[in-house]
């Protein structure tokens, strides 16, 4: 017994001693199974490429009811009666996003692949105009890194500027020839790794920021002009992203409103300017971008005023459609087509007194969006033939050039900025019902989070209706 | 590290395989142990000889054997809640002895941490023991239900009313700001830490009810629960146990002959409290009648549609009654138990089968259990405890059903769901019983809790403890909803969209080491000393996976292979914690007590050196009434002191920084992006520090006790992962800041009012008040908004911390008040003094900034609890109260967005509200709250309560204070003159009533629900919750 006591005793100091000495790396759990230190490029060009399309539609959800592409189907709704609402959700998408495109052109820069800072320098500049354009002062100089944790807030101008910059970098970067390693066609969401097409979105996207500045003194309609002949040469040049886990979100909206989870319908000034009311002419583009009622026919939502007629659930009104090339299940979202170029040509043309290159453009961007969306030859032909639209040289006007823009920019967030630059002059365009501001809408307020969260930087609330710095 | 566990447990094997019994026989001594008092045999009772280590137990009925070396050996004869006697054998063969009951609580031996066993009088901190009497006293089916009420300071939230649903445990309230850390206490059982999270994993698994781990266990296993509350009293648990711990000690066997028991209980149930409902209007909009209207109360009154629709029933249904059906469950429980004196077992089987209130909800539940102890020398001992579990069910997503039950009009009957074809059955809107038949989740627990303990005692002033256990479960959880069968009429359940299965995997494995050693000796005339010294090693890994299978191409069939895209879901986490400890016990002439603590905690959480730390506790215990001479009356008098400092670490990956991924596209494309997380590789741990006070007093031979307890607690320099601006990439950093406060009082007052020979009332109050504080949250950050829910038109309820202010606080929009020019509007507070603001318009004017309008958390609890005994007839009362916190009903919200509530039937009245215009004089506009044109020929819209009343918050956070009669319970236990000759032993025939009655001035379901999981700090809001229900358990307990 006495050696088993002894024995025991051995034991267990031999268990207390291996015990408290520890073992070196044991507590050393500080790499995350659920993170990786490392991705390779490609893993970050798929996330960003499709995040930039997906962002542009989110916004998209909340300038197309601005631009009365949208009307809510409930009366006095938030975003469509200017009310200030919280945007915490797009805000965030926008800035996890850049997050994504900052670490894709820092990794990208250290490895020597041009290509990939090139496109993040062109997605960056997109997503900063989306911001800028949305909210206005925003951080982005200070931001990313996560010291300060409370970034500060640059001004909108010197995001214009920085948007401009990173342009010029990013197609300064496509252009080398020494990439170290190629954009991943198959990760590439937007251009399939096509670097040229890479530098033809670059160019649209300058073209957008010098067409920007219309309302200042220092707008430059051959900087426009310069920038669109380095672009787009076709519809096949489009900037689109169509692969989703599911669907197109907006065929989301059509099958979510068609199980009465009610949205995406269309606004009574969408409907009215495609039928040929307010003076115009009946557009066949309709056709492909809504379908007709029970009533067989077009009916547009008055914006503030939401359903009438009886019960909602009856469908009476004209939604964004699954039947669509724009908004179908599989349809592409188009960040920058080739039509919204001609017309930014027209226009800055048009200003550069240039009216025949002014007309040409518009034709062409008409019959380059009628295409696109599959308008049949005759009705095409029609539609460019008659008068009110075929209106010569001598007949072009800016009017002429928004409204058929309108068009083409449907359900993109470039229609908000080309409304304000037009001062929202669209024939029969009309306040919401009950709108919270006695004028059009020219921003929209700060998120709940950001004043939560970084609140000694966020700028105090202004009025609704006060104009961004290139709307003055 | 990995591989020393095994080689721990070899040597140990090893040393038992090499036991030897070697004893050398002289004489032998017999006899029988009875109790004074009736001359009944007592079994169990220790017999050892003084001076050695040797000794046996008197069998089953009383009696003994034992070896003595010679006649001049003494004998000590004891047993738990007799007197000790000693007793020299002289030239005796046989010695019977009888036992004096002790009836003084002050030898009442509680388990404290790592199971230590300490005289409760040598305490110098609160310690509150449930034994398995009180435990089972309402059949609770979740062992934390089944705590509620009966322990000072906690407070126990059962989440709502579905079989198996998770229940909330919570010590002294909130510490952490950080919204995401567990603020529960550790739950240890055996001396196993195990796991009491509350999985959420898989879609919506949220909203469903899921089970809290703890309701594994079966409480009639259950020997006693022990509850650590403050730092000095879990401080051997280490940061484990900074927000307390709930000591579990299972039953186990005793020597003697074969004992089993069995019980059976059957019980029915319904819901407590129902919101009341208006039954005048019916379905449609501004008064006008639509068989097929969205809204369901709009319409006109029954009369009025009667006269247009002759298919209307004469009188509208009451939907949210009959959506519920009586629940149901059978509770059936054998066990098992006895021994020799060298091995004792228990083992039990049970089984649980419960039907919810709300159809198609279920939970089952199997557990089998085994627990022995082995003998094998006065010196060295073991047991094994083993328990499998086997546990799940249909959870349904009450969240939905109460809202689909708002949409629902009246006018049609909710319960007639499905069509022939298997269809749902509406009229336009969802049907919240189709939903729940078709729109599932099921969750499948198989687990595992074993453990090994070794106690060796070479000297009889050195004990040496080890400890080895595995607490490990598979969580399967099984998503499905059919898609649409494509007929021309077919109304599809919104939420089951195109038909899913989705399909999820937890893995859950922890292991706990635990060495002990404890060396006892007398340091002079009066002073004894105590110390142990340990080693405590936790290990926890974790892992899960997930596949989401959206659009079903047979409609019915439940196989991922049957999916048009599949989404798969992972995620790992790995834990490691070690700890040194060390504390010493004197002990001043049995009646001052001192304790010292300290602990080392080595964390895997944290990275070097940061990881490593140390903290200390001191407490001291005074009783005075062994010191000083007190009047007669005073049979106990003590105070207590007591303070600690407790680290914590961080939750695991809070150093790491890296990228996840993005699971947003198809098969075929992979992508990563940023993690949510800013990891901090330097965070440091962080200290909470108590202050504990307590008094404790008997009077009349303890007849009457009193226990009041004082205490503060401060969290400092906490580790939270705050919400940070999106601008910086992360939607989370890892950062040391903040202070949290808690200071309360608890207050325990037990009596035996009556006692006679066939009568007797114990009874026991408890009380408690905690005050939580935020003192700092971060520089730079006003506050932090931790959990909102949605209200109608911006009356969205959000839950903020606030520097100065309590955890808890609701804000929302208010009924402007008006301040006369000169006073200065607070922008946080209301002044509940002013007069509401009246608009032009004659309606009240909103205020649409967020004000503090509620606290979530309670200004006291308290519970009350009573035993009456006559004759064979036991009856137990238990009430229970939650004081002064506020919940936001969203329920309500809807209630009145769409004409559901009573107070709605005043819709087609005119009145003038009271207020002032904004100019200070009265309001005298008289306004119709219906919806159209009103009397009066102006166009009121939408009405007053679409207009007004839905948004504003203020309407809808009630007080949701309430007391109710928590259980009562009538026993009857036949004569045991009956029972003398059969193989029975013991029968007893209950009726238990849980839930009889409910004070609640609350307009929603039984406010204790929450929307929030069990695991979650989120406890401001109780509105489409799964209600409580009332029950009565019919039960047979027979022993044999």
């Amino acid at each position: 017994m006495k050696n088993i006591t002894r024995r025991l005793h051995w034991y267990f100091t031999l268990v207390l001693i291996v015990g408290l000495s520890g073992c070196e790396g044991y507590f050393d759990l500080n790499e995350n199974p659920n993170l990786v230190s490392n991705p390779p490029l490609k893993s970050l060009l798929s996330t960003t490429t499709q995040k930039t399309a997906l962002n542009m539609q989110r916004v998209g959800g909340i300038t197309s009811y601005f631009v009365q592409y949208l009307a809510s189907p409930s009366a006095g709704s938030s975003t469509d009666t200017y009310q200030e609402t919280d945007y915490t959700s797009t805000w965030d998408a926008l800035y996890y996003a850049m997050a994504d495109l900052t670490d894709m052109k820092n990794l990208a820069s250290t490895e020597g692949a041009s290509e990939y800072v090139g496109v993040a320098n062109v997605l960056l500049s997109y997503h900063i105009s989306l911001v800028a354009d949305t909210f206005g002062d925003a951080p982005f100089s200070g931001a990313f890194t996560g010291d300060p944790l409370v970034p500060a807030y640059d001004s909108e101008n010197s995001l214009y500027q920085t948007s401009l910059t990173l342009i010029d970098e990013g197609i300064a970067e496509l252009s080398k020839t020494d990439s170290k390693i190629a954009l991943s066609g198959s990760d590439d969401l937007i251009h399939q790794g096509d670097t040229e097409a890479w530098i033809k979105t670059a160019y649209l996207l300058k073209a957008r920021l010098h067409n920007k500045l219309s309302k200042q003194g220092t707008y430059a309609p051959t900087a426009v002009l310069s920038a669109v002949d380095k672009s787009y040469t076709s519809n096949d040049d489009d900037a689109r992203m169509g692969t989703f886990l599911l669907r197109s979100p907006w065929a989301q909206v059509a099958r979510d409103n068609a199980a009465l989870v009610l949205n995406g319908w269309l606004s009574t000034q969408l409907i009215d300017q495609l039928l040929g009311k307010n003076g115009g002419v009946y557009d066949p583009r309709i056709e492909k971008i809504t379908d007709k009622t029970v009533n067989g026919e077009y009916k547009g939502t008055v914006n503030g005023q939401g359903n009438v007629g009886g019960n909602n659930t009856v469908k009476d009104e004209s939604y964004i459609s699954l039947n669509s090339p724009l908004t179908g299940d599989d349809s592409p979202l188009i960040l920058a087509s080739f039509a919204e170029l001609k017309m930014i040509e027209a226009e800055a043309a048009f200003r550069n007194n240039n009216k025949t290159r002014a007309y040409a453009a518009y034709i062409q961007g008409i019959r380059a969006n009628m295409e696109k969306l599959g308008v049949p030859n005759e009705q095409m032909e029609k539609y460019l033939t008659d008068p009110k639209v075929a209106v010569g040289e001598a007949g072009i006007s800016l009017a002429l050039i928004f409204k058929e823009k309108y068009v083409v920019t449907y359900l993109n967030p470039e229609a908000w900025n080309d409304a304000r630059r037009y001062n929202y002059q669209y024939a029969g365009f009309k306040l919401p019902l009950n709108a919270a501001l006695s004028t059009f809408i020219r921003r929209v307020g700060y998120p709940s989070s950001e004043r939560a969260e970084n609140s000694n930087n966020v700028p105090n609330i202004i009025t609704l209706d006060s104009p961004l710095w290139w709307d003055q | 590290m990995k591989e020393i566990l095994p080689k721990i447990l070899v040597v140990c094997f090893l040393g038992l395989s090499q036991i030897a019994f070697s004893q050398s026989v002289a004489t032998e001594i017999s006899g029988t142990v009875t109790i004074a008092k009736d001359n009944t045999p007592l079994p169990g009772v220790s017999i050892s000889i003084q001076g050695s280590t040797q000794g046996t137990l008197t069998d089953q009925n009383g009696r003994y054997h034992l070896a003595i070396p010679n006649p001049n050996t003494v004998l000590v004869f004891s047993s738990i809640g007799f007197a000790t006697r000693q007793e020299r054998v002289g030239n005796r063969k046989i010695l019977d002895i009888t036992l004096e009951e002790d009836t003084k609580s002050l030898e009442e031996v509680v388990v404290t941490a790592l199971g230590i066993s300490r005289e409760k009088k040598a305490l110098g901190y609160a310690s509150q023991t449930v034994n398995s009497e009180e435990l089972i006293q309402n059949k609770q089916t979740n062992i934390v239900n089944a705590l509620q009420g009966k322990v000072a300071g906690v407070t126990i939230t059962s989440t709502g009313g579905a079989p198996g649903q998770g229940a909330q445990i919570l010590i002294r309230g909130i510490n952490s700001i950080d919204v995401n850390r567990d603020n529960q206490p550790l739950f240890v059982i055996d001396g196993i830490l195990m796991d009491n999270s509350t999985s959420t994993v898989g879609q919506s698994a949220e909203l469903r009810g899921m089970s809290n781990r703890a309701a594994d266990i079966n409480p009639e296993d259950v020997e006693t629960i022990n509850i650590l509350k403050g730092g000095a009293a879990t401080a051997l648990y280490g940061l484990r146990g900074a927000n307390g711990v709930v000591v579990i000690t299972t039953k186990s066997g005793k020597s003697g002959a074969l004992r089993a028991h069995f019980s059976s209980t059957y019980g029915t149930e319904a819901v407590n409290h129902f919101p009341e409902v208006q039954d005048k209007y019916t379905i449609g909009y501004a008064g006008v009648y639509n068989p097929q209207d969205f809204f369901p109360s709009w319409g006109p009154t029954v009369e009025e549609a009667r006269k247009i629709d002759p298919t209307h029933p004469e009188k509208l249904y009451n939907h949210f009654k009959d959506a519920y059906k009586k629940g149901q469950q059978f509770q059936n429980n054998l066990s098992f138990s006895g021994g020799t004196d060298k091995v004792t077992f228990m083992s039990s089987f049970s089984q649980l089968h419960h039907e919810g209130v709300i159809p198609f909800t279920d939970y089952d539940k199997y557990s089998i259990r085994l627990n022995t102890q082995v003998k094998f020398s006065d010196k060295f001992t073991t047991s094994t405890n083993l328990n499998f579990i086997n546990s799940g069910g249909d959870r349904y997503n009450a969240d939905r059903f109460s809202e689909s039950l708002s949409y629902w009009s009246p006018r049609y009957d909710v319960r007639d769901y499905v069509k022939a074809d298997g269809t749902m059955n509406t009229y336009g809107n969802n049907n919240p019983i189709y939903g729940a038949s078709t729109n599932k989740l099921k969750d499948n627990v198989n687990r595992l809790i074993g453990e090994m303990n070794f106690n060796y005692t070479p000297w009889k002033w050195l004990n040496l403890n080890y400890r080895v256990g595995l607490d490990t479960y598979d969580d399967n959880r099984l998503r499905t909803a059919p898609g649409p069968r494509g007929f021309a009429d077919e109304r599809v359940y919104e939420d089951n969209d195109l038909g899913f299965v989705y399909q999820y995997t937890t893995s859950f494995r922890s292991l706990t080491s635990t060495l002990t050693a404890s060396a006892t000796s007398n340091l002079g005339k009066d002073l004894k000393g105590t110390l142990r010294v340990g080693h405590d090693l936790y290990d926890r890994q974790s892992r899960s996976f997930g596949s989401e299978g959206n659009e079903l191409t047979v409609y019915n069939y439940f196989d991922l292979r049957n999916a048009k895209t599949i989404t798969p879901t992972q995620s790992a986490e790995d834990y490691r914690l070690m700890g040194i400890f060390g504390e010493l016990t004197l002990d001043y002439k049995n009646y001052l007590y001192l304790t010292l603590t300290g602990r080392n905690d080595i964390t895997s959480s944290l990275r070097k050196p940061n990881n490593s730390f140390f903290y200390p506790s001191a407490s001291i215990g005074y009783v005075f009434s062994q010191h000083l001479s007190l009047p007669p009356s005073i049979s106990l008098g003590k105070l207590r002191a007591s303070y600690a400092k407790i680290g914590k670490d961080a939750l695991p990956y809070s150093t790491t920084t890296g990228f996840a991924s993005y699971t947003n596209l198809p098969g075929g494309i992979t992508g990563f992006t940023r993690g949510s997380l800013l990891g901090d590789p330097n965070l440091r741990p962080e200290f909470t520090e108590t202050y504990e006070a307590g008094l404790e007093l008997g009077f009349f031979g303890n007849r009457l006790g009193l226990d009041l307890t004082l205490y503060q607690s401060l969290s400092k320099d906490q580790i939270i992962n705050v919400a940070v601006s999106s601008s910086t990439g992360y939607e989370k950093a890892a950062i040391n800041s903040g202070t949290m406060r808690n200071r309360g009082v608890e207050l325990i007052l037990k009596g035996s009012p009556v006692r006679s020979a066939h009568f007797s009332w114990n009874a026991s109050l408890n009380f408690a008040a905690n005050r939580n504080k935020v003192l700092s949250i971060r520089e730079g950050l006003t506050e932090i908004t931790y959990a909102s829910q949605y209200g109608y038109s911006g009356s969205t309820v959000t839950m903020r911390l606030i520097p100065g202010e309590s955890y808890g606080n609701m804000y929302g929009t208010s009924h402007q008040r008006y301040y006369a020019s000169g006073t200065v509007e607070d922008p946080r507070h209301i002044d509940q003094s002013l007069p509401m603001v009246i608009g032009a318009n004659g309606f009240p004017v909103r205020n649409s900034n967020q004000k503090l309008i509620g606290n979530s958390l309670p200004k006291w609890t308290a519970g009350f609890n009573n035993a009456f005994q006559y004759k064979d007839f036991s009856l137990s009362v238990l009430f229970d109260a939650r004081v002064g916190q506020d919940r936001y009903n969203q329920l309500s919200n809807f209630f009145s967005a769409f004409g559901i509530a009573k107070y709605t039937e005043n819709r087609n009245e005119t009145k003038v509200f009271e207020g002032v215009l904004a100019d200070g004089t009265p309001n005298t506009k008289a306004v119709f709250l219906g919806q159209g044109k009103g009397p009066d020929g102006a166009e009121y819209g939408n009405g007053y309560y679409r207009n007004v009343h839905r948004g504003i918050s203020e309407n809808f956070v009630e007080d949701a204070s309430w007391v109710r009669l928590r259980s009562l319970r009538l026993a009857y236990s036949l004569p045991k003159t009956l029972l003398d000759k059969g193989i029975l032993k013991t029968v007893e025939l209950s009726v238990t009533g849980n839930n009889l009655w409910l004070g609640t001035k609350y307009s929603g379901y039984d406010p204790e629900t929450s929307s929030n999981s069990s695991g979650s700090n989120v406890d401001g809001f109780s509105g489409f919750t799964y209600p409580a229900v009332r029950s009565f358990l019919f039960s047979l307990n027979v022993g044999f």
